[in-house]
């Protein structure tokens, strides 16, 4: 269904109430009063509470567990081990080799053996020192190049290479025979940490015998169900996941949801008492998931003109213990190799490697900010190799509409990355930008593109629901799966029932998800919270609106064409005089039996590609962003600053200006601290900066200043008013757009990230010019 | 266990409490009030700043008894729902709000920003705010926030 035009139609406005206006967040209220409940302000005080007993070592065979010790300890309740799980021990996301409580071996340092069950945190603490675990160390492997060697020790049996991917397309020998340039470099980037403010947590509250309700931060409470029923060896429909208000998640709850959860439901369902699990500093950035690390070998060729003839791209995804999303993002990674240009010559191969490190998993970007990090570094360096503006060079490569994807995906609209380049160069005022010196300090200028694909990845299925009611005082109740994280995604739901129903958005009360009452929405992820689940949100409404517009126009005496509905009342176009408020239709609703309720489900338009070759329709469309950046380096310190930012965005249709620019501003932040600031460091296996003092994220201090964003709107025809997601490319352009303006200040190109200080000065010694 | 009295949110309490005892944990535990939050327990976030006789501070490094005989104000006691502090509002204004979780430790470092220093320059205020961190906003629109803040209580 084309909903772009179906809601203009429908509506027939000349300007919309409520969608493309900045409104105040109904959320903000109670977080700006203190009274907004996050997971740990459910907790009741003397809840029981759980600890994680895990392995000091990076690869070890486990010889005993012994609980006794622990036991014996007055405040410890219970310890559970292996043995003590219902369902089966096994939680890996997409493959089955991550153990829910560990028995056999562990794999990282922070593997999980057993959980405390206590009184107090006091006695939790001191219960999971006095559980005595017997290890027998084995070798292990720390990176991807020893892990891919012969007869390196295995993390899993069936060999450290969990998955590979790989597109062939066109004749790449042919490209590189056309090109007059061709450059080839090695890219790495590191883990990322999220420092989301609210670490880990869940509460979990036992009902009866057979029924676990679970109150905790993530992104998908279906997943999280699905998880926890698998644990417990129970049906679905006996757990009930409640999403707390979620402080900060950026991909990392996603993951982290179910074993948090799961952890937490375990230690009420077998004390059969109320139980919560909530990790502190050190452990969330220790042992939680992590953004993957990646090598990227990527060769690229250009010809005169500076068209791409063909890249040659080689990926190295490291899983660290477990694979958690590795297929999914390894697959990203693959399929966007070329970034937002058409080349019609690609060979594209990636493998995801295990090795003995805290695992990776889903983070803002999904690989893109890797991937692009290497492929809009290659392209700057063909255009200087061809003495080629680089904004150029890309404007001649660029995805227009008609365009074929690196999976040869036929882009037939909403292709709106041309439009932000070209007006972010000019507002940037790109051709006559200026490169600056004062004293030790050299100021340069950076461009970076990006393009990320809305929906699930691997062509799974992608589809979304949501419920509406049209209560008897003419208020509605609002109900999706989609998860408030801080990013917005639900309000921007009830924008969208708001303009399709006319009802004043302090009536619309979303409700919390629950899995008892909420219908699945699928994850909040992939940028596909607002597209995927407000398009639902738009069909529920819809629905709704049909009924109350039919019912409207009996009351009123006229056609339903005529019928307008807004501010919470209904009347009649052009005759605004007899009115009929919303509490008075709803009840005409009740009383002539006429359902108040509806369901919206909406299911993305079908997707496939060919596993031998990688081609086919991948993601259901693409938001684009454009990024031009000024920084300054200190040439005798080496530390850079990231001055300026311009930002481009083509978001399909802007539900909200102000919550898309919050978007853009945090991603951005994100994107600066990962280039140039945060870096996680490890010695064998151990993280070593498990705070904030130590893991280095932006402070107030660290902000740049911003251009007014650049919003292109080109809808997509299959969402509500055209709109896409627009949380991650704003970090997927950042990231290559500061280390290039990094390069046109002081000639030195980093190809390994962070480009903290350190590793600056360092590099502008070994051969700056 | 030490007896102590301090005056939270404008009323008096009594409190039999542990020497220990964090005034983080007091404030969550024993009062119920959530709204300060824990974000890394050892000084270096600023999720849990409260005000100790009107001056921010980080309540996971106050013992509950070194605010004996002192006056500790929350987020809750900031406000109520219908007649909201003007840094609340402007934080509401701006879009300075996206997860919150920071929030009430931003709102109370501001309030006592502004209390020292009512017409902040930018750069002062993103000195004073470099304590809390924020992961959503990228502080944006907080610093506006904080501009627009300064100016409504000076107009």
């Amino acid at each position: 269904m084309r909903y772009d035009r179906i809601l203009e139609d429908l509506l027939n406005r000349d300007d919309f109430l409520v969608v493309g206006r900045s409104v105040v967040r109904t959320d903000a209220l109670d977080k700006v009063l203190g009274r907004a409940k996050f997971t740990a302000d459910y907790v009741p005080r003397d809840t029981a509470v759980v600890k994680v007993v895990r392995s000091p070592h990076p690869h070890a065979l486990i010889e005993g567990i012994d609980i006794e010790p622990a036991l014996e300890l007055p405040g410890v309740q219970m310890v559970l081990i292996a043995a003590d799980i219902p369902g089966e021990n096994q939680i890996g996301y997409a493959l089955p080799d991550q153990p829910f409580l560990n028995d056999v071996k562990t794999r990282f340092v922070g593997d999980p053996v057993a959980l405390v069950v206590a009184a107090d945190e006091g006695s939790a603490v001191e219960g999971a020192d006095a559980v005595r675990v017997k290890y027998s160390p084995l070798p292990s492997v720390l990176d991807t190049v020893d892990a891919l060697r012969d007869g390196a020790p295995l993390v899993h049996e069936g060999g450290n290479v969990a998955l590979t991917t790989k597109i062939r397309k066109g004749d790449i020998e042919k490209g590189f025979s056309e090109a007059e340039a061709v450059v080839e470099d090695l890219y790495d980037t590191p883990y990322q940490d999220h420092m989301y403010m609210e670490p880990e947590a869940a509460y979990a509250i036992p009902e009866g015998s057979g029924k676990v309700t679970v109150i905790g931060g993530m992104q998908s409470p279906f997943l999280v169900r699905e998880k926890v029923a698998h644990i417990l060896g129970w049906n679905l429909n006996q757990v009930r996941i409640i999403q707390a208000l979620t402080g900060g998640a950026f991909g990392g709850k996603d993951d982290m949801g179910p074993l948090v959860c799961a952890k937490a439901a375990l230690a009420a369902v077998k004390t059969g008492k109320p139980a919560s699990l909530i990790f502190d500093r050190e452990e969330s950035v220790a042992y939680s998931n992590k953004r993957f690390p990646a090598r990227i070998r990527y060769k690229s060729g250009a010809d005169k003109e500076g068209r791409i003839t063909a890249i040659d791209v080689d990926i190295t995804l490291e899983c660290g213990a477990f694979a958690n999303r590795a297929p999914f993002w390894l697959w990203r990674q693959t399929a966007h190799a070329a970034g937002p240009y058409e080349v019609h010559n690609a060979s594209i191969d990636g493998r995801a490697v295990y090795t003995n490190k805290v695992f990776g998993g889903s983070f803002r970007g999904f690989g893109n900010v890797a991937l692009h990090f290497a492929a809009e570094s290659q392209v700057d360096r063909l255009a200087g190799e061809l003495g080629m503006d680089p904004v150029e060079l890309r404007l001649r490569n660029i995805l227009k509409p008609g365009s074929r994807t690196t999976c040869d995906q036929l882009l037939d609209h909403s292709v709106g990355i041309e439009e932000c380049l070209t007006k972010v160069a000019e507002a940037s005022r790109w051709s006559s930008r200026k490169r600056k010196r004062n004293g030790s300090k050299v100021t340069g200028f950076g461009v970076s593109c990006a393009y990320h694909g809305i929906s699930t990845s691997r062509s799974t299925p992608d589809w979304s629901a949501a419920s509406l009611i049209l209560n008897q005082d003419g208020s509605m109740t609002y109900r999706t799966g989609i998860c408030e994280l801080g990013q917005g995604a639900p309000i921007g739901h009830a924008k969208i029932v708001a303009e399709i129903t006319g009802a004043p958005m302090e009536s619309i009360r979303i409700e919390v998800p629950d899995t008892d009452s909420t219908p699945n929405a699928k994850p909040t992820h992939g940028s596909r919270g607002l597209m995927l689940g407000g398009t639902a949100a738009a069909d529920a409404a819809i629905k709704l609106r049909e009924r109350m517009v039919n019912v409207a126009a009996d009351m009123l005496g006229c056609p339903e064409g005529e019928v307008d509905l807004r501010d919470g009342k209904a009347s009649r176009k052009g005759e605004p005089g007899e009115t009929i408020r919303f509490p008075e239709l709803a009840e005409e609703l009740y009383h002539r039996g006429v359902s108040p309720a509806s369901y919206g489900f909406y299911a993305a338009p079908k997707r496939y590609f060919d596993p031998e070759t990688g081609l086919g329709v991948n993601y259901s469309v693409y938001t684009f962003a454009a990024s031009v950046v000024e920084v300054e380096v200190d040439t005798e310190t080496g530390l850079c600053e990231v001055v300026k930012v311009w930002p481009a965005m083509d978001v399909g249709k802007a539900i909200d200006p102000l919550v898309i620019e919050g978007q853009i501003h945090g991603a951005v932040s994100q994107g600066i601290g990962f280039t140039i600031m945060e870096h996680l460091k490890l010695r064998d296996g151990v993280v070593l900066t498990p705070g904030f003092k130590d893991y280095v994220v932006p402070s107030a201090l660290d902000t740049p200043e911003y251009a007014p964003t650049i919003i292109v709107e080109e809808p997509y025809q299959h969402s509500a008013f055209g709109a896409k997601g627009v949380g991650e490319p704003a970090i997927i352009s950042i990231v290559p757009a500061i280390t290039n303006a990094i390069y046109d200040a002081i000639g030195v190109r980093l190809n390994k990230l962070p480009a903290t200080a350190e590793m600056l000065h360092a590099a502008m010694r070994g051969g700056a010019r | 266990m030490m007896e102590i009295e301090i005056t939270i949110n404008g009323r008096k309490r009594r409190f039999d409490v542990e020497p220990n005892k964090l005034l983080l944990n007091l404030v969550r535990d024993d009062l119920h009030l959530t709204g300060t939050k824990y974000g890394c327990g050892i000084g270096e976030c600023g999720a849990c700043t409260v005000h100790l006789d009107g001056e921010a501070v980080l309540s996971c490094m106050v013992l509950a008894v070194d605010a004996d005989g002192r006056t500790v104000d929350t987020i809750e006691g900031v406000a109520d729902v219908n007649n909201l502090d003007p840094v609340q509002e402007a934080y509401i204004e701006e879009g300075a709000i996206q997860c919150g979780f920071c929030t009430p430790g931003f709102v109370m470092t501001t309030k006592a920003l502004l209390a020292e220093n009512p017409d902040p320059s930018e750069a002062e205020i993103r000195e004073y705010l470099k304590g809390n961190y924020c992961r959503c906003t990228g502080y944006v629109n907080i610093v506006r926030a904080v501009q627009s803040a300064a100016r409504k209580l000076g107009s």
